[in-house]
């Protein structure tokens, strides 16, 4: 929920970002926290597992400076995706204001891409909320894989309710910022249409009410049918924040490895220094790793003590006839 | 017209968008700081469940973007814990006790909306902490049950109208 607060002039809102696992939530907000201007931000914070799993959310301020004199910050979060943190996916979306769904466009994908729209209707439900309350963008990620669908496919597929979309190849940061740019667009739009929320804002009534992204933001597409060319993202060049690597058009050839093999592989950003962040400062992105496997392996080691002592004990008894 | 006079129900509250005017976060503010007077801890951060914070006092060398993390995390370990409390079959936990080598962190739920962060070391104890915590957290609800009650009276309204013009430029001067 937006808080406003007239004595220090400020609006905070809370921007989630939602999918299925490994779709590339927490790497779009990478992408944000490396090109976002260093007084803009602050620190990425992940509560990930040992594996790098998002285990509660990822989080980062950004300050968006004064608009018409007011201090505008969103709070960005992504939630887990994998199924079995659905109750911590849950909470993260307490308050939301706005929503960025992240799918992942390999064929593959595109039952768990279903799965995670339903999950997230149903847990916005707990909430009181719904999908046509908040403003929702559905990003179409790794538009570079060989196996991604056409957008027509997946417009057809997880988009029937005409939401805006994007396409995006969040590891090289196309597509990244005009989705985040629509979004706040939507979000800031509500604030005044909200101001009497009890639970959201008025539902729109569905896709007639669907607004398009703003001008500027390139690759927002109408939910009619329409062939792009994958990965051209990102043709406009935004002025504060750099332009992404491999923006400007034409099909990006790059082919990731598939999904099962790429964790093994890509770089872990997460825990690269990011080229945005200040070098001034020596303190870490903050991360808190859970060692969640750290318990089954002393059970381990303590069953095999006991089995060690049992051994003996059987020996013993053996030896010197106690058992007759 | 904004009715002082209005009784809101607990899911009211839950729901409805938090908006502060000058005169509540001086009211709020003069609150925190009497608590830090008595209990004599060293910051008092007032964080709303969604993760905002809404106001702090007390000494801090915390950046604002540090506090902004902090009221995030705050919030989110506040859900985990109420969580936890209903699976067990609590209603909710309403304190949280961190500990560390200097410095402590108390957390007492506000109400149905808002959280009491309260940052101590040495000086005092989590006791003393706790008793004037609680005392604030009564005075604080009281508070914001007026302030939620009352609703988003007009005199801000021009300034969202101006905001809402303003956005989009902002947006294109910030992502392109």
């Amino acid at each position: 929920m937006v808080q406003i607060n007239f004595a220090n002039k400020e609006i905070q809102c809370k921007v989630v970002y939602y999918g299925p696992g490994m779709s590339g939530k927490t790497t779009n907000l990478e992408v944000v926290h490396k090109k976002a201007p260093p007084a803009a931000k602050g620190e990425l914070t992940s509560i990930a597992t040992e594996g790098d799993r998002t285990l509660f959310f990822d989080f980062m301020p950004l300050d968006l400076g004064n608009i018409a004199g007011i201090k505008t910050k969103f709070q960005l979060y992504t939630v887990p995706g994998q199924v079995y943190y659905n109750s911590t996916r849950k909470l993260v979306l307490q308050g939301v204001d706005g929503v960025v769904f992240v799918c992942d466009s390999q064929a593959e994908k595109i039952e768990e891409n279903i799965e995670a729209l339903e999950n997230l209707k149903t847990n916005l439900k707990e909430y009181g909320r719904d999908i046509h309350s908040i403003p929702v963008i559905l990003q179409y990620n790794k538009r570079d894989l060989p196996t991604a669908m056409t957008v027509e496919e997946l417009n057809a597929r997880l988009n029937p309710m005409g939401l805006t979309t994007f396409e995006a190849v969040a590891s090289t940061g196309e597509g990244v910022f005009p989705t985040l740019k629509a979004l706040a667009s939507l979000v800031l739009e509500s604030i005044n249409r909200d101001k009497t929320s009890g639970g959201g804002m008025a539902s729109p009534g569905g896709k007639a009410t669907v607004r398009p992204a703003p001008p500027s933001a390139p690759r927002a597409m109408p939910p009619a049918p329409s062939q792009q060319a994958p990965a051209a993202a990102a043709p406009s060049a935004p002025r504060a924040m750099p332009k992404p690597a491999g923006g400007g058009g034409g099909t990006t050839t790059k082919v990731r490895p598939a999904a099962a093999t790429r964790k093994a592989t890509r770089p872990s950003p997460r825990n690269a220094q990011p080229a945005g962040r200040p070098t001034t400062t020596s303190r870490p992105v903050g991360r808190v790793n859970i060692k969640e496997r750290k318990d089954a392996s002393s059970m381990m080691l303590w069953g095999v003590v006991s089995a060690i002592i049992i051994g003996v004990g059987v020996f013993l008894a053996w030896k010197f006839n106690i058992l007759g | 017209m904004p009715n002082p006079n209005r009784q809101l129900t607990d899911a009211q509250i839950r729901n409805s968008r938090l908006v502060f005017y000058k005169e509540d976060i001086q009211a709020i503010d003069s609150t925190l700081r009497e608590f830090l007077a008595r209990s004599k801890s060293r910051t008092a951060m007032l964080v709303d469940k969604d993760g905002h914070l809404i106001t702090r006092e007390g000494d801090t060398d915390m950046t604002e973007m540090d506090v902004d993390t902090i009221s995030a995390l705050v919030a989110g370990c506040f859900a985990a814990t109420r969580e936890m409390a209903r699976i067990l079959g609590e209603d909710e936990f309403t304190a949280l006790f961190h500990q560390g080598r200097k410095d402590n962190l108390q957390l007492t739920l506000v109400g149905e909306r808002t959280i009491l962060a309260v940052l101590f070391n040495e000086s005092t104890t989590i006791g003393m902490v706790r008793l004037y915590a609680a005392e604030a957290a009564r005075k604080l609800t009281s508070l914001f049950r007026k302030i939620l009650s009352r609703g988003e009276s007009g005199h801000g309204s021009e300034k969202l109208a101006e905001f809402d013009k303003a956005a989009a430029s902002t947006l294109d001067d910030v992502f392109g």
